[in-house]
């Protein structure tokens, strides 16, 4: 008798919950960046936001808005701020992202580092 | 989200209580019940019904890996089906081109009732292409949308993870999340994930190749048209 038979009669359930077991190629994954506002200056703001190619960034006053729904994953802004405001954004390892109301995913991220 | 849209009447007035009192104890009360009433709908088998409104067929990629062994779909009772008429939740991927309103329309239409519909990628979400004389720009425009998908393309985990959301069974985690990493002690030595990305960074196996797995002969192919 196949040990599956007899295994799904001790366990009961047959199906697996999600997810079963951490995904292996869920860490090599792309993820929307997450942002350090005390190291985000206006200028680096702007440049990350010009950077940005699906317009997920924008910049009011002293808040970078950041709309995870738009964002492609490129890592421009990462690329960017490399230069612009170095350590101010990384990747933030989210992909778990489906959400029942478009403005959860609006975020926004203070710029805390002023004019500089 | 409203996946009821076509309840009879007798279910509103419990979901709108006239207290406003204890508005929010009702309020979770209201969802509870709400999502008592999808799980025993959906929560058991569910029929997805893919609608590509003009997208670069990626999301499709990463749809049809759903039903490949890796992630196997089909064990947490999700079918594709090729027929609206057959399906409880619509799937739509793509900057809903003009060309493909009508179609869209009547697409949901056909559904029976209750349906969900989701929306899936950064260019149904409104993110890639600005509306304009071809394309909407997003799926909302056209279409009553439950469940929001993002990524670029949303991964198969990113996608399981959304169909749960859609029918009640996960809890969505974008409300908790900030996207801000509260500054250390010298921000470089945190490493390149956020304090939240926990359930990523769990497994220790290494990066490997989810497609790789995927290749296995697959003949309903993500339920294209």
């Amino acid at each position: 008798m196949p040990l599956w038979f007899l295994r799904g009669l001790r366990r009961g359930v047959v199906t697996t919950r999600y997810p079963a077991r951490p995904d292996a190629s869920a860490a090599a994954l792309p993820t929307p960046p997450a942002f350090r506002p005390r190291l985000l200056t206006r200028q680096a703001a702007d440049r990350l936001v010009a950077v940005c190619p699906s317009a997920a960034l924008s910049r009011q006053d002293d808040m970078l808005v950041f709309d995870v729904g738009a964002c492609t994953c490129c890592g421009r802004c990462a690329q960017e701020a490399a230069e612009a405001a170095p350590g101010a954004v990384t990747q933030s390892g989210q992909f778990e992202l489906a959400a029942t109301s478009r403005e959860t995913l609006v975020k926004q991220i203070p710029i805390l580092g002023g004019q500089r | 989200m409203n996946p009821h849209p076509d309840k009879p009447a007798d279910r509103p007035p419990d979901l709108t209580p006239d207290k406003p009192a204890d508005e929010t104890a009702a309020t979770a009360a209201a969802a509870a019940r709400l999502r008592d009433t999808i799980a025993a709908q959906f929560g058991r088998s569910l029929h997805i019904r893919t609608l590509d409104t003009g997208s670069c067929a990626v999301c499709e990629q990463e749809i049809r890996l759903l039903t490949a062994p890796h992630y196997d779909l089909h064990r947490l009772g999700f079918f594709f089906t090729p027929a609206p008429r057959h399906a409880d939740l619509l799937l739509v991927t793509g900057p809903m081109v003009r060309a493909f309103e009508t179609a869209a329309r009547k697409t949901y239409e056909a559904m029976p009732g209750p349906k969900v519909v989701v929306a899936t990628g950064a260019c149904a979400l409104g993110g890639v292409y600005r509306k304009d004389p071809f394309v909407h720009g997003e799926v909302s425009e056209v279409l009553p949308v439950d469940v929001w998908i993002p990524g670029c393309p949303p991964s198969p985990l990113a996608l399981l993870h959304g169909l749960g959301v859609a029918v009640g069974r996960l809890a969505e985690k974008t409300p908790a999340l900030t996207f801000i990493v509260e500054q250390a002690a010298d921000p470089e030595a945190s490493g390149p994930a956020g304090p939240e990305a926990a359930g990523v960074e769990a497994d220790a196996a290494g990066p490997e190749a989810a497609g790789v797995e995927a290749d296995a002969a697959d003949p309903e192919a993500g339920g294209k048209p």
